[in-house]
């Protein structure tokens, strides 16, 4: 766990912040200029808190009343930088093993770490010589290999190729899913955020707004605000069940206190296996409501669920649907007069197999 | 191999005296260059632009009063002079010390400009990126700082052994003129020039100055372009 009471000032506005991140990957959201990166920094111990204190697992890196401020070489804190940052003067392998210390006990191994980040190839180049992907690669990976507690990300949908800010995504979930270190993301992307992870902190001038699941955030009117101009991705664990070649169709299914949803996904330039988890992604707008399931239509996923919530946004409503998992379904403020949606109502979600993306 | 070329002993003791404070100099030099250069290029403090003026004094004094004050302040009626000698009975004036003294002084600013240049131009965000991955300063300074602001480090190094090599008035000031134990290259041919029917003499030793300057130079020159190309 990290606990962080920080007060750090900054040009127009201190960052303030009281609160204790717990395991898996937290994304910490907010508008440009709003503090985040230098949360990131106060934690890593690049930028000092005029006073409050920062604990990682019960062990104290920074704490003003007490005069500890452990440097950033002693805080055993793995931060991948937006820019990389790789040693221009060492090969891809070097840089990888900058980091690795010769007594700790790494989770992961250096030949794990370059199989699992597809870095094989790339060993002996320079960084001037490789890929902007391979890049982000090499940063993390070089991370991975100090054997941190935490891993915090800055900006790592920052790319300018839009293509290559999907490329990182798939590799940061396998850290996670593999590594299993606590990873603080900073971005100001929601919809590659939300990709990661539904655990948001939300930051604005130097506040934290919120944090909590996605769901419960978009809620408060503030928040909603500043999730607004975005596009919210719904984004759920699943398991492939069966996969059907012919069609072209996977069969993913998920589980959870005797509760089954089953969808069907189209993605035919990767196999999946069965029984592998993936994580599936479908964008708010493209998912319908319907108040009865429909026949006679193309559309082969139709999950049923109750709305649990309706929030005005942007001129739209966000509907949440419980069908098992959460939901959030935008739709127009005519369509839900039209069909009489509201909290409690009774709905089919409805999504073509081809609106969904995998990850896994 | 110098004999071989017809140079007489004096001579050859001119240029081998030449490349040996040039070497002492460059030894003390460039140390003391890498710990000040960094500081300079990292550090803001009071009184930065004082020491700024301070270093870089003897580039645009005379040599000759920088011999002159070297001698005021080293000499042996100078209280440090006298100290030394008190102590360890050591002069200073007039020794092949004060020759590598001397050139240290004239040849410091160049040195300490470029490497100092060369550390402002390394993002010290890579630094930054050294220590989260557990290095400390000693070794970010050495396996970062030093290998990206090696091209200007190597420039400057060549430019104040070019330098130290062709000093001087701060030299015969404060070292003299003495054969065999302060008289470098250029004092050797200075000397021959005051002698009429030498000149043969003199651009003999001249052409050997030139060659060494020119050999240091394509030298940097050639490592320096290498180590762009080698980062790509």
């Amino acid at each position: 766990m990290t606990e962080v009471s920080i007060l750090l000032p900054r040009k127009n506005f201190d960052v303030a912040i009281n609160e204790a991140f717990t395991g898996g990957i937290t994304g910490i959201y907010g508008p440009s200029g709003s503090g985040k990166t230098s949360l990131l920094h106060a934690i890593a111990g690049l930028a000092h808190p005029a006073k409050g204190e920062i604990k990682i697992n019960g062990k104290t890196l920074f704490d003003s009343a007490e005069s500890i401020n452990l440097p950033p070489e002693k805080r055993n804190i793995g931060y991948v930088f937006q820019e990389g940052r790789l040693f221009p003067h060492m090969t891809v392998k070097k840089n990888l093993l900058y980091g690795i210390k010769k007594k700790a006990t790494c989770k992961v191994s250096f030949d794990e770490v370059v199989e699992m980040l597809n870095l094989g190839h790339v060993l002996s180049s320079k960084p001037s010589q490789i890929s902007g992907g391979e890049r982000q690669r090499t940063a993390l990976g070089r991370s991975l290999l100090s054997s941190p507690q935490i891993l915090l990300l800055d900006e790592p949908f920052s790319a300018v190729d839009t293509s290559l800010r999907q490329q990182i995504l798939p590799f940061i979930l396998r850290i996670q899913l593999k590594v299993k270190i606590p990873i603080l993301v900073v971005s100001h992307d929601l919809p590659d955020l939300l990709k990661l992870t539904d655990d948001l902190f939300i930051m604005k001038e130097g506040q934290c707004l919120g944090h909590g699941m996605y769901y419960q955030l978009i809620k408060d009117p503030e928040i909603s605000g500043i999730f607004a101009g975005n596009a919210l991705v719904n984004a759920i664990k699943m398991v492939v069940s069966k996969v059907i070649p012919n069609e072209g169709l996977t069969r993913l299914s998920w589980q959870k206190n005797g509760c089954e949803v089953n969808i069907k996904c189209e993605k035919s330039r990767k196999t999946y296996q069965k029984g592998q988890t993936v994580k599936i992604f479908i964008n708010a707008d493209d998912i319908a409501l319907s108040k009865f399931p429909l026949d006679h239509v193309t559309i082969q996923n139709q999950i049923q669920g109750t709305v649990t919530d309706i929030i005005q946004q942007d001129g739209n409503l966000l509907c949440i649907v419980d069908v098992g998992f959460r939901l959030v379904v935008e739709i127009t403020e005519n369509s839900q007069k039209r069909l009489d949606i509201s909290a409690g109502s009774a709905v089919w979600c409805l999504f073509k197999s081809a609106a969904i993306d995998v990850a896994g | 191999m110098f004999e071989l070329m017809g140079f007489n002993e004096a001579e050859i003791d001119a240029i081998m005296l030449s490349l040996k404070v040039a070497v002492y100099c460059t030894l003390i030099s460039l140390p003391l260059a890498l710990w000040l250069g960094y500081f300079m290029a990292r550090r803001n403090f009071f009184g930065k632009p004082l020491l700024e003026s301070i270093i870089h004094l003897p580039l645009v004094m005379p040599p000759v009063t920088t011999g002159y004050l070297l001698l005021v302040l080293l000499g042996s009626r100078s209280v440090v002079g006298q100290w030394l000698y008190a102590t360890f009975g050591i002069r200073l004036a007039f020794s092949f010390e004060a020759a590598v003294i001397a050139s240290v002084f004239v040849s410091f600013p160049l040195i300490v400009r470029s490497v100092r240049t060369a550390m402002e131009m390394v993002d010290s965000g890579f630094e930054e990126a050294s220590r989260m991955l557990g290095a400390g300063k000693w070794r970010t300074f050495f396996s970062v700082t030093v290998p990206l602001a090696l091209p200007g480090i190597v420039s400057g190094t060549v430019l104040s052994f070019a330098r130290s090599l062709g000093e001087f008035g701060a030299t015969i000031t404060f070292a003299g003129n003495i054969a065999g134990e302060t008289q470098t290259l250029p004092l050797a041919i200075y000397a021959y020039m005051q002698i009429p029917g030498k000149e043969n003499e003199t651009i003999r030793l001249v052409m050997v100055s030139v060659a060494i300057s020119f050999l240091a130079m394509v030298i940097s020159e050639w490592y320096v372009k290498k180590m762009k190309h080698d980062r790509g």
